[in-house]
C-alpha cells in the first residue's frame, strides 16, 4: 500500500547537544528569532527563492499537491456523508513548531490553530517524556489544549521525522456527525462545562506506525453515538495525513534537509509579507467598530445544575486597526465566560476570526503561518473569548464567534469600500444552522446523527453594486454546498424532506439586497422508539447577526425553527399538499388547513424534542443582510422580487421601498413609477417626522441607562463588559456617567 | 510583485452606479493584485456624482463622505450637501434617530415575523439624514448600547504613508475620537 511502511526513525529519547533539538527548544527558538527581527524565524533575505526560483517553487508545489491530493482521496475512501459529501474536512502540513505551510481546500481557517496542540505538547515534553516517532498518531480534540472551535472538530496529527527529530507534522480534520456529549450531536446546545461536551480530548497518542490502535476503535464505539461513521472519518483522516507523509519523506529525500528547513521559513516568510502587503494595499488606516449579540436561554431548562440555571445575553466587541505589520483585532468588552456551551478558547476564536482574513489576505499567495503574524489578537483573560477558568464548556462557540468573523471581515470590506475595491465590499453576515441527536429504532438499534446541510452554505450579503446570492458561500470553506437531501435521509432513518428551499422574504432590506436564507421542512415517520432533534445555530439568537448594517441597510435577521407536534398530516397529503417552507407551514396553520396540538416557534435554542409520527420539524437559516439605503432601490427590482416570489409581501415591500404598484388578475405585479416617486418622498417625510434628534434622543435614553430600565439580563451584559477597561471607558463617556458607573442590577 | 495594473475609469463608474457586468466584476476579483491608483481615480469620480465642490477626501458610506473645507477644516458631509461636523466626532450625534423598540415596530423592517429580533433584547435604530433623510446607518443592538462609531479614519497615515501624497494640513491631532467631547456638554 502506498500509504504505509515508512521505517520508524529514531526516537527523540534524551537531550544532549548532539541531541535534535526537542519541541520546546524548537518552538523557543522560532519565537526568539521571530520577535527579534520581525521576520519569521528570522528570515530577511528569500535567498532560495531569489537564487533559484523554479526549484523553490516545485518544492513548494509537492508540498502543496500532497495535502490537496490527502483530501480529494482520503474522503472518498472512507467518510461520513458530512466530509465525503459535504467536505466537512481539512489536512494540512506544519513546520515542527506547527506552523501551517500548506493547507488542503475545505476549512481553510484551521490553519491558525494547528500551533496550539503542538505548542502544547512541546510545553508538556511529549517528545522527552514519552518519545514522539515517525508515524505516530495524535488525536485532539480540546479548544484548550488543541484549539478546535467545538469537540464535533477533530483532529489527527502525524508527526514527520527525520533521524529523531520532528520536522513536520501531517494534520487532518473533520467534523463528526456525532461526539457524545448529553445532548446529542456535534454541538452539545446544552452544556454547563467541559465535562458536558462530548469526546474531548487533549493531544493524546493512539496510533503507532501510521496505524490506529485497537483501543481507539472501542473509544469510538463506546463513547460515541455514532461509532462506524467516526470509525470511517478516523481512517479518512489517518489515510490523508499518512499520503502527506509519505510525500514529505519523499520530499526531503530528493531536496536534502538542510534545502527542506530553509526552504519552509522562506515560504512562511514570504507568504507573510504578502499578506501585509495585501492589507496595506487595500485597507484605509484607522479604527473599525462592530458589535454582534446572542441569547443563551439556559432559565427554567432545568433543574440539576443551579449555577446554570439563568440566561445571558452575550456581547461580542471588537476593533479591527490596520497597521505597520498587518492588523490588529482587538475583542476588549466582550461577554465574560459563563456556565453554557458558548464559550471559546483562544485557538477556537482563531479558527473563526481567521476565516475572512484568509479570504481577504491569502488569495494570492501561499497560506501558510504568514497570515498569523499579520493578525494580532487581544482576546482578555476572562472573556468568553479567553476563560480563566480551565473547565469551561466549549460545545458551541461557533454560534457566536462567528460573529467576530463577520465583524473583522465587516471591517474589511468596510476598508476596501471606502479605498475603491468596490468589487470586494459586501454585507458580511454569514450564518449557519444544523441539527442533531440521537434515536432508538423500532429493533432496539441505538444511533446518533448531524444534518449539516445549512452549514455548508447560506446566502451572501448585499455587494455594494448589487444584491446578495443565496446559497453560494460559507465563510468557512471555500466550496459551498448543503449536500444532497437523500444522504441526509439515510443518516437520519425517520426524518425526511418534505421541502428545501429558499425562504422568501428571509434577508436584510436594503438598496440591494442580502440573498435569501433557506428553509427545510423535516417530517417524522414511524420513528420506532425514540427520536429527539437539537438545534445548534449560529443566527438561533433572537437577535439580527451582527450590530451594524451596511450603510442605510438592516443586516440579516434571526435564524428560527418550528416545532410542529400533533398533526394531520395525512389529511393535508390526502390533498395533495404539504408546507415546503417556514412561511408555508404558519400559513396553512393560520388557515387551519394544517392542524397542531403542539405548535411552538424557536427564536433560541431548543431544548431536546421528542418528535413522533407525522411531527414536522421546520428550520429557517443562513440569511444574510443588505446594503444601502432601502429607499435607494431601483423600483424596478422591488417589482421583479415580487413577481419571481423572493419579496411575498407587497404590503410590506411598499413600505420598506416606497413602490406602489398594481397587481394584475394574472397575479404579476407593474410599477406605478408617479406614485412611487410621491411615496418615496411621503417617506422621506415620515422619516424625519417620526425620528429624534440624537441629542434629545440621548437625554431620554441615559434615563433608561441610568435606571436600568431594561432586562435585567441586559443589565447583566453591561456590567461584565463594563469589568473591561476599554469598553467601561467607551460606555461611561458616551453617556457622560462617572467611570466607576455599572448598571443597577435588581 | 506583478507589473501595477491600471482599471478604466469608466469600470469604476459602473462599479459605482451598479451596473457592471457580472464578468467584470469576476475580472476584478481574479487581479493578482490589486490596481494602485484606484483610489485617486475612484475619488474622481465620485467628485463628478456630487452637487459640490468640497474636496473629498474619503467616502464612509454610500452618501457620506469626508471632506476637505479649508482653513483646516476636515468634515462628515451627506450627499445632499448637509455638513454633520468634525469627522473626528461620531457623525451619528448630528443626525436624526427614529427606534424601533416593540415587535409590532420591528416588523415593518423584517419578515417573516419570527425573524424579527426579540422585543426587550434588541431595538432598531434608524440614522437620519436631517436634511435629505437619507438612511445613512442601522443597529440593530440592546436597549441603552452606546452609538457605535463604525469608523475613524486614519486619513494622514493613508495619504501619506499609503498613498504617498500627503495632505498639507497633516497633524498628529487628526487621529483622534472626539465623540465624547460632545456628549460631555449634553447634560450640562
Amino acid at each position: 500500500m502506498a500509504t504505509i511502511a515508512k521505517e520508524i526513525n529514531n526516537e527523540v529519547s534524551s537531550v544532549s547537544e548532539l541531541s535534535p533539538p526537542t519541541l520546546r527548544q524548537a518552538v523557543d527558538k522560532r519565537d526568539e528569532l521571530t520577535e527579534s527581527s520581525g521576520h519569521y524565524y528570522g528570515v530577511k533575505e528569500l535567498s532560495l527563492k531569489a537564487s533559484d526560483p523554479i526549484k523553490y517553487e516545485r518544492f513548494y508545489s509537492k508540498i502543496h499537491s500532497s495535502v490537496l491530493g490527502a483530501r480529494e482521496s482520503a474522503r472518498f475512501v472512507a467518510a461520513s456523508p458530512g466530509s465525503r459529501e459535504m467536505g466537512e474536512c481539512l489536512w494540512g502540513i506544519t513546520t515542527a513548531e506547527g506552523d501551517t505551510l500548506a493547507v488542503s481546500t475545505g476549512f481553510l481557517s484551521h490553519t491558525a490553530i494547528f500551533p496550539v496542540a503542538v505548542r502544547y505538547m512541546a510545553a508538556n515534553d511529549y517528545d522527552v517524556n514519552d518519545g514522539i516517532e515517525d508515524g505516530d498518531v495524535y488525536g485532539v480534540s480540546d479548544g484548550l489544549t488543541g484549539g478546535v472551535p467545538h469537540p464535533g472538530d477533530f483532529y489527527s496529527f502525524v508527526p514527520i521525522c527525520i533521524e529523531g527529530e520532528v520536522v513536520a507534522w501531517a494534520v487532518g480534520i473533520n467534523h463528526l456527525m456525532e461526539n457524545g456529549a448529553p445532548v446529542a450531536g456535534s454541538w452539545a446546545t446544552f452544556s454547563v462545562d467541559t465535562f458536558m461536551d462530548g469526546l474531548v480530548v487533549p493531544p493524546m497518542r493512539t496510533g503507532r506506525k501510521l496505524k490506529q490502535e485497537t483501543w481507539w476503535k472501542a473509544m469510538w464505539e463506546r463513547r460515541t453515538r455514532a461509532g462506524t461513521m467516526n470509525i470511517l472519518d478516523d481512517k479518512m483522516r489517518l489515510a490523508g495525513c499518512a499520503m502527506i507523509h509519505e510525500a514529505t519523506h519523499k520530499l526531503i529525500d530528493e531536496f536534502g534537509l538542510d534545502y527542506y528547513k530553509q526552504a519552509i521559513r522562506e515560504i512562511v516568510e514570504e507568504s507573510r509579507r504578502r499578506v501585509v502587503d495585501n492589507m496595506k494595499s487595500t485597507m484605509v488606516p484607522g479604527t473599525y467598530n462592530g458589535a454582534a449579540f446572542r441569547m443563551a436561554q439556559y432559565k427554567g431548562l432545568q433543574t440539576i445544575w443551579s449555577h446554570a440555571d439563568k440566561n445571558t445575553l452575550i456581547h461580542i466587541r471588537a476593533s479591527v486597526e490596520p497597521n505597520e505589520n498587518g492588523l490588529m483585532v482587538d475583542t476588549e468588552g466582550t461577554s465574560r465566560w459563563g456556565n453554557h456551551a458558548y464559550n471559546a478558547t483562544p485557538g477556537a476564536t482563531d479558527a473563526a476570526l481567521f476565516l475572512g482574513m484568509i479570504n481577504s489576505f491569502s488569495h494570492n499567495t501561499k497560506v501558510t503561518a504568514g497570515i498569523e503574524l499579520a493578525v494580532q489578537r487581544n482576546y482578555p483573560k476572562g472573556s468568553i473569548l479567553n476563560p480563566d477558568n480551565e473547565y469551561t464548556s466549549n460545545a458551541n462557540p461557533w454560534a457566536q464567534t462567528i460573529t467576530l468573523n463577520n465583524i473583522g471581515f465587516g471591517a474589511v470590506s468596510r476598508a476596501m469600500f471606502c479605498f475603491g475595491y468596490l468589487e470586494e465590499a459586501f454585507c458580511v453576515d454569514g450564518n449557519w444552522g444544523a441539527w442533531q441527536g440521537q434515536g432508538t429504532a423500532k429493533d432496539g438499534t441505538a444511533y446518533g446523527f448531524t444534518n449539516f446541510e445549512w452549514l455548508g452554505g447560506s446566502a451572501r450579503g448585499a455587494w455594494c453594486f448589487k444584491d446578495g446570492e443565496p446559497l453560494a458561500w460559507a465563510a468557512w470553506s471555500q466550496m459551498a454546498t448543503i449536500g444532497d437531501a437523500e444522504e441526509f435521509e439515510s443518516t437520519v432513518p425517520p426524518m425526511f424532506y418534505l421541502g428545501r428551499k429558499l425562504l422568501p422574504g428571509y434577508f436584510g432590506a436594503g438598496k440591494y439586497r442580502g440573498g435569501p436564507g433557506e428553509s427545510a421542512v423535516h417530517w417524522c415517520v414511524e420513528p420506532g422508539k425514540h427520536i429527539g432533534i437539537t438545534r445548534p445555530n449560529g443566527g438561533l439568537s433572537s437577535t439580527a447577526s451582527v450590530a451594524l448594517g451596511m450603510n442605510g441597510a438592516y443586516p440579516g435577521p434571526s435564524s428560527f425553527m418550528i416545532s410542529a407536534r400533533g398533526t394531520n398530516l395525512d389529511e393535508v397529503n390526502e390533498k395533495g399538499l404539504a408546507p415546503r417552507d417556514a412561511r408555508e407551514l404558519l400559513e396553512m396553520t393560520d388557515s387551519g388547513e394544517l392542524k397542531v396540538d403542539d405548535l411552538q416557534v424557536w427564536k433560541m435554542d431548543c431544548p431536546e424534542l421528542s418528535m413522533k409520527n407525522n411531527d414536522l420539524f421546520v428550520d429557517a437559516a443562513g440569511s444574510s443582510g443588505g446594503w444601502g439605503d432601502p429607499l435607494d432601490r431601483d423600483p424596478n427590482a422591488v417589482i421583479e422580487d415580487l413577481n419571481s416570489g423572493v419579496c411575498p409581501d407587497y404590503d410590506f415591500v411598499k413600505e420598506m421601498h416606497g413602490v406602489i404598484a398594481e397587481q394584475a388578475p394574472n397575479g404579476s405585479w407593474t410599477l406605478d413609477q408617479a406614485s412611487t416617486d410621491a411615496k418615496r418622498v411621503d417617506l422621506r417625510k415620515k422619516r424625519l417626522s417620526e425620528s429624534s434628534d440624537l441629542k434629545d434622543w440621548w437625554v431620554e435614553e441615559r434615563d433608561i441607562v441610568q435606571n436600568a430600565a431594561f432586562f435585567p439580563e441586559v443589565g447583566l451584559m453591561y456590567n461584565e463588559s463594563l469589568s473591561f477597561d476599554k469598553f467601561r471607558k467607551e460606555f461611561t463617556s458616551f453617556w457622560n456617567l462617572p467611570l466607576e458607573f455599572n448598571v443597577l442590577e435588581g | 510583485m506583478e507589473d501595477d495594473i491600471s482599471i478604466s475609469k469608466g469600470i469604476i463608474e459602473q462599479l459605482v452606479e451598479g451596473t457592471i457586468d457580472d464578468d467584470n466584476v469576476d475580472r476584478l476579483l481574479k487581479l493578482p493584485k490589486k490596481d494602485s491608483d484606484r483610489f485617486f481615480t475612484y475619488i474622481e469620480v465620485l467628485q463628478e456624482r456630487v452637487s459640490w465642490n468640497d474636496p473629498i477626501l474619503l467616502r464612509l458610506s454610500d452618501k457620506l463622505y469626508i471632506v476637505s473645507k479649508g482653513h483646516g477644516k476636515r468634515v462628515t458631509q451627506c450627499e445632499c450637501g448637509f455638513e454633520f461636523g468634525d469627522y473626528r466626532t461620531n457623525w451619528k450625534l448630528t443626525s436624526k434617530i427614529r427606534t424601533r423598540k416593540t415587535a409590532e415596530e420591528m416588523k415593518a423592517v423584517y419578515d417573516p415575523a419570527p425573524a424579527v429580533p426579540e422585543a426587550g433584547w434588541q431595538e432598531v435604530r434608524e440614522y437620519f439624514c436631517p436634511e435629505c433623510a437619507t438612511q445613512h446607518a442601522v443597529e440593530v443592538v440592546p436597549p441603552g448600547y452606546p452609538v457605535m462609531f463604525e469608523m475613524l479614519p486614519d486619513l494622514d497615515k493613508f495619504y501619506a504613508d499609503y498613498l504617498g501624497r500627503p495632505l498639507s494640513d497633516a497633524s498628529e491631532d487628526w487621529y483622534q475620537d472626539k465623540t465624547a467631547e460632545t456628549t460631555a456638554t449634553w447634560n450640562q
